[in-house]
């Protein structure tokens, strides 16, 4: 049953003027500002002016980062309105640009996220040259590569084999697989990850993922080879049999008959229920 | 002597489904033996499991509902229609869990003999933070099926929401909330297509959802925004566009409320004193953009929104909003003008109009419709007729058939009665 | 090549731009497949091409420019290739009232995608409001078009009558060109005069058949289908006209692709309607084939409406794209393997696998292309009726054959029996010097002989083309004549045995052919109807 309705915790709505000049007003309480900014979202673009009003205050490198990063909520809630929006989007996109190289580290990473949603050309010229050379980076290695994969024809695939090889840290290489996902020659690389046991489990994980896409034949085989596999990690065969329950060739694997005698085996051994119930069911569903 | 018992007048099992609103039913003998009478008197009731759903009776189109229900039915066959709906507050947790009995007293002295019984389900969009565990597994296996690894149909719901000229068919006017209802329902028919027992829950954006965010469910964001799920959960094979995964940073702390949104009382009063459509869908910016925007990753923009299956469930509550404040403010008929923008006395852009049809749905691809159409036809239902494969916005304004009963789309909310 | 840099590129346009002699080069350099291309991302080539089309703005657009400029605004999605399309257009000679339609269409296409460009330097990305807009460029080229663009002024109203979704600026520049456009009148008249682009265009190319190149090359070249069946270009592509159209699932541009497969169903729906999805293939290849497994090929089909069947494949080249990349000149380059640029491309194919038309560039039109298609079927008709006449010509007797068959006849049935009516015939053809011709019965076996080689040549003529009445009415004349000649009292009946022998000869000389291409222009007329 869901739970009554509280009490309203917070006053009533605002006319949108009223959020406005308090959203905007400089010598104004942050907190107040930052509620009356969530406020003045519902109709930013309804004229210029109050367009305006917000986009300076997120311009200002003076205002105080909590009432700046208000102020960009309220433009990218403003955004969805597409059609009452569209007025106002050329200006954003430009003050999204300028953002990108704010003094304030939040500030840019959530603006490249933007454009780099958006495929935005200048943003991914930033990110490569970041990547490329630490000094000019704008964001972290990972959040780069994050963003770039967004685009898969940003001309990031070089340089994630160069962070998978020699990565500056753990996130930034699992982002450096995510990004190769999508990259058909990196599918040997995706069945080396899966099989090594030293490598993270995520990455393990994802390489299952991947490999699946790239080469489903290879993925099939190698899924079998690891829940055969008594030296294997459990979480690990889990993965696999989840794709192979999902997304697997079901009559090669109905036939199977020493992988699902494998699966029972794990049924049995493992002390996870979740392991156990998925055990369970895609045995189920082969009769078993 | 045996019945049979149809549900929403059909004998498929795929119609066992009611909701809040009253679904037409059918009763007819099909084998007499045992009695002589022309007519025999059925009492229909109904059966249900701990923690199951609970259906009410009635026999035309108005009066109240009860527990039971009796009818005079011939014994020639001939079917007598009645209604069944679901108990509010009692929604079904599994496929099956409500049984409805028919029984017939053949002399005063006897006990009324069971003469025929159907399975059916009360299925409601429930919020995240109130399915069950099994629930939650079904739903998000179907969402797992339905993406396929990013070659199922799931990608047609992804090519809807891409491109600006699609996106501008529904965003930014006076059809934005019933495109988005239209929408919704379209990816539930495909996956009760996968799983009938499934009904889209919604993320109640405006309270803490801590069962939401976890790994067997919509996964856990890591500090890069990667979002993890465990080994058993089927999202974690989630691709769209060829991108492996999803990107989700939250800017809040998912175990509690999140700031900066319009509770449901302050989204309420947003159609002003007169509780107009034309001023509460500024509720596009607040609560909805806002809730959009709570995280970084794919849900923060139109274009790559729905590319988190999170989008989804924030807009399953987006039309929980719309829907709740149409049954506090009678807003169900279209010609009511209160009811919707019509934007007097231009008009609204193509496709946001009450009588316009809505694209993808009607295929239309010429300008300024978007080029192509995906996923053709809305996915049909064998509970309901409506809205139909090439919904008009006005329908899907009466979504539970408070004005006419053929309206009735075959959803509805657990905290939304029907009107 | 890859080595070279972006800003190397600015130069060297900058330096073309420059120089009146070598301002044709930059069309060259706005070819996909350029080297300049090669191993780039696309936001890189957009900046590239951006500036070849800035280049041209300030050069001047000729027709041998015009079409990459078309191209931009018919399926451009980025705001500053269509902003610098926009702006070189009005560096065209004179405004045409063709390009109404292509500004209306990227206008409808960007105004929801609206950025700040700047064309101050190679690759400068505007920072602020105050510089131009890709809608901003396009509502000045509208206004340029001024009076021009009056076929487009419903849509123009349209565009203006929201006022959601229109700045303050835009909407009064949109009112001062509709009032410029009501205002004055030009002299162009007709949908003729509407639609008319430059003739030399090169969007839409045909070749006859014997300046088709041969499909040689690639004719091995192994595809995989949807269903993962695998065969050679020879055994899907010969035999029959195909239409063929390329793609990619990761093209993010959704006037090219999607656009283009979801096209190919709906060609594929009017060639059923017609009858004719038995004598044409239909194909679409992906540009992609190492990401574009066969169930990415069929999950991409399926959304599309595609009919996937033994004649209409999604196909992907196992041995990878370069093989046929030449031989059909894609315009495509790429990052690896990845397409990081491409255009619309569509080929009709003939019976032999040779490119017999193509449509690049600018969408095209599902009927302009059946139409090909038909053209080639006909024209395989045609060469197979062709032949079938020149093996009747070496069977039996020719046309002449046919004639003297007849005059013999006409011989046999009325050689003089005697001397004396020898020389009457002969008087009677008045010919000075025929009566001194000495009488000659050998010749009458042999008048004899040329008539029975006629009636076998009507007869093997007959059966190839299985048309025996003519034969039957030919040997009926040769037999009356000979029963005329021998049965007593049926003398006067050799007059109806020559005119039947002639009848049955001529019948039988006369070919089939016209009638036959009337039926295809009256099935092709109710196509295009």
């Amino acid at each position: 049953m869901p739970k009554k309705s509280a009490k309203p915790t917070r006053p009533q709505v605002r006319a949108t003027e009223t959020s406005l000049s308090v959203a905007t007003d400089p010598k104004g309480r942050v907190a107040d500002r930052v509620t009356a900014m969530a406020e003045a979202s519902m109709t930013i673009c309804e004229d210029d002016q109050s367009f305006r009003a917000v986009i300076n205050v997120l311009r200002d490198p003076k205002e105080p980062f909590e009432v700046r990063n208000a102020a960009l909520q309220a433009l990218g809630a403003a955004a969805f309105r597409v059609i009452e929006f569209a007025p106002c989007r050329s200006d954003y996109i430009a003050t999204l640009r300028a953002l990108a190289e704010d003094r304030d580290p939040t500030l840019r990473r959530r603006a490249l996220g933007t454009l780099a949603r958006e495929k935005d050309g200048y943003a991914q010229k930033k990110l490569i040259e970041g990547l490329k050379n630490p000094d000019v980076a704008l964001v972290s290695p990972e959040k780069a590569l994050q963003f770039l994969s967004y685009d898969p024809h940003a001309e990031a695939y070089a340089i994630a084999r160069e962070f998978v090889k020699k990565p500056p840290n753990d996130e930034a290489k699992a982002e450096a697989l995510r990004l190769l996902a999508a990259d058909p020659k990196s599918a040997p690389l995706f069945e080396k990850v899966l099989r090594d046991k030293d490598e993270l489990r995520d990455n393990r994980q994802l390489a299952a993922s991947a490999l699946y896409s790239l080469n489903p034949g290879k993925f099939q085989k190698h899924a079998r080879a690891m829940l055969l596999d008594k030296s294997e990690f459990e979480d690990i065969q889990a993965t696999s049999l989840t794709a192979l329950a999902q997304f697997g060739d079901q009559e090669a694997v109905g036939k199977d008959e020493p992988l699902l005698k494998g699966i029972q085996k794990l049924g049995a051994k493992t002390r996870s229920a979740k392991y156990k119930k998925n055990a369970r069911q895609f045995l189920a569903r082969h009769g078993r | 002597m045996k019945v049979e018992l149809q549900i929403n007048n059909s004998v498929s099992a795929l119609a066992r489904f009611v909701t809040w609103a009253p679904s037409p039913c059918r009763i007819r003998v099909t084998d007499p033996s045992g009695t002589t009478a022309t007519a025999v008197t059925v009492q229909l009731s109904s059966v249900s499991t701990a923690n199951a759903g609970a259906v009410t009776f009635r026999q035309g189109t108005t009066g109240a509902f009860a527990n039971t229900l009796s009818l005079a039915v011939p014994v020639n066959g001939t079917s007598v229609p009645f209604f069944v709906a679901g108990k509010f507050g009692q929604p079904s947790t599994a496929n099956g869990d409500v049984k409805i009995e028919a029984r017939v007293k053949f002399a005063p002295s006897t006990p009324p003999t069971l003469v025929g019984s159907t399975t059916l389900m009360v299925r409601i969009r429930k919020s995240t933070e109130s399915l069950t565990t099994a629930e939650r597994d079904r739903f998000v296996n179907a969402f797992g099926k339905l993406n396929n690894q990013g070659q199922g149909r799931f990608q047609d719901f992804r090519d809807m929401h891409a491109s600006s000229a699609a996106l501008a068919q529904a965003h930014g006017a006076a059809g934005f909330l019933p495109w988005h209802r239209a929408y919704l329902l379209d990816l539930e028919r495909e996956l009760q297509a996968i799983d009938p027992s499934v009904a889209l829950p919604y993320w109640r954006f405006d309270q803490a959802a801590p069962k939401l965010f976890r790994l067997d469910f919509f996964g856990v964001s890591d500090q890069n925004g990667r979002v993890q799920f465990s080994n058993t959960n089927p999202l974690q094979f989630w691709k769209t566009d060829g991108f492996l995964g999803i990107n989700r940073s939250p800017f809040f702390s998912t175990s509690q409320a999140p700031p900066g949104l319009f509770n449901e009382n302050q989204t309420f009063t947003l159609g002003g004193p007169n509780n107009l459509y034309r001023l509460f869908r500024r509720m596009e910016g607040n609560p909805h953009g806002s809730a959009h925007v709570l995280f970084g990753g794919f849900i923060h923009d139109p274009p790559t929104a729905p590319k988190d299956p999170l989008f989804f469930l924030l807009h399953c509550n987006v039309d929980r909003l719309w829907a709740k404040w149409q049954l506090q403010n009678s807003r169900f008929d279209q010609s009511v003008a209160a009811a919707y923008d019509s934007n007097p006395p231009n008009g609204n852009q193509i496709g946001h109009n009450l009588l316009d049809t809505m694209w993808p749905w009607n295929g239309v691809t010429t300008p300024p419709r978007p080029p192509t159409a995906p996923g053709g036809t809305l996915a049909a239902s064998d509970c309901t007729s409506a809205p139909g494969p090439q919904p008009r916005v006005q329908d899907c304004l009466d979504y539970h058939g408070a004005i006419n009963p053929l309206a009735r789309m075959g959803f509805d909310y657990d905290d939304v009665r029907f009107a | 090549m890859r080595n070279r840099s972006e800003a190397e590129f600015a130069r060297l346009v900058d330096s073309l731009a420059a120089d009146p002699h070598r301002r044709g080069e930059l069309a060259d350099l706005l070819r996909e497949d350029h080297s300049w291309y090669e191993q780039r991302g696309t936001a890189t080539i957009v900046r590239m091409r951006g500036w070849v089309l800035i280049a041209l703005a300030r050069t001047g657009v000729t027709d041998g420019t015009l079409l990459f400029i078309l191209e931009e605004l018919d399926n451009g999605v980025d705001a500053y290739l269509i902003a610098a399309a926009a702006t070189a257009l009005r560096a065209y000679p004179s405004p045409k009232a063709a390009f109404g339609p292509f500004l209306v269409n990227a206008l409808q296409q960007i105004r929801y995608r609206d950025e700040p460009i700047s064309f101050e330097a190679y690759g400068a990305y505007a920072m602020s409001g105050e510089n131009t807009t890709a809608v901003r460029e396009l509502v000045k080229t509208v206004a340029w078009l001024g009076p021009h663009a009056r076929s487009v002024l419903p849509d123009l109203e349209a565009l203006r009558s929201q006022s959601a979704g229109l700045s303050k600026e835009l909407a009064t520049a949109l009112d001062q060109t509709l009032k410029a456009i009501k205002n004055n009148e030009v002299n162009e008249y007709g949908p003729a005069a509407c639609c008319d682009l430059p003739s030399n265009l090169a969007n839409k190319m045909s070749w006859l058949r014997n300046y088709r190149r041969s499909s040689r090359p690639i004719e091995s070249a192994i595809f995989e289908d949807q269903d993962g069946t695998r065969f050679s270009f020879k055994e899907f592509f010969r035999g029959h006209p195909s239409i063929v159209v390329f793609f990619y699932t990761r093209c993010d541009n959704p006037l090219k692709c999607s656009l283009t497969v979801t096209k190919l169903g709906r060609i594929q729906k009017l060639i059923e309607q017609h009858g004719l999805d038995d004598r044409v293939n239909t194909a679409a290849i992906t540009y992609d084939p190492d990401f574009d497994l066969p169930k990415r090929l069929r999950a991409y089909g399926r959304d599309r409406n595609v009919r996937m069947d033994a004649r209409n494949r999604m196909l992907r080249a196992t041995a990878g794209i370069d093989a046929l990349a030449r031989h059909f000149k894609l315009g495509i380059n790429f990052i690896e393997s990845l397409v990081n640029r491409h255009r619309i491309e569509a080929y009709v194919l003939d019976d032999e696998g040779r490119v017999a038309a193509s449509f690049a560039r600018l969408r095209w039109n599902e009927q302009e292309v059946i139409d090909r298609a038909v053209d080639l079927l006909r024209e395989r008709d045609e060469e197979a009726s062709s032949i079938d006449g020149s093996k009747h010509r070496a069977k039996g007797a020719p046309k002449k054959l046919a004639l003297l068959g007849s005059i013999a006849s006409v011989a046999v049935a009325f050689f003089p029996k005697c001397p004396i009516c020898w020389a009457a015939y002969l008087s009677m053809f008045g010919i000075a010097g025929f009566n001194q011709i000495p009488y000659s019965p050998w010749l009458q076996p042999i008048f004899a002989l040329v008539m029975a080689i006629n009636l076998l040549s009507v007869w093997l003529r007959g059966w190839s083309t299985k048309r025996i009445i003519a034969p039957l009415i030919a040997t009926t004349g040769a037999l009356i004549i000979l029963a005329s000649r021998t049965v007593s009292g049926w003398e006067k009946l050799a007059v109806c045995g020559v005119l039947l022998t002639l009848a049955g000869s001529l019948l039988s000389a006369v070919t089939w052919r016209p009638r036959k291409s009337l039926a295809f222009f009256a099935k092709k007329s109710l196509m295009t109807g």
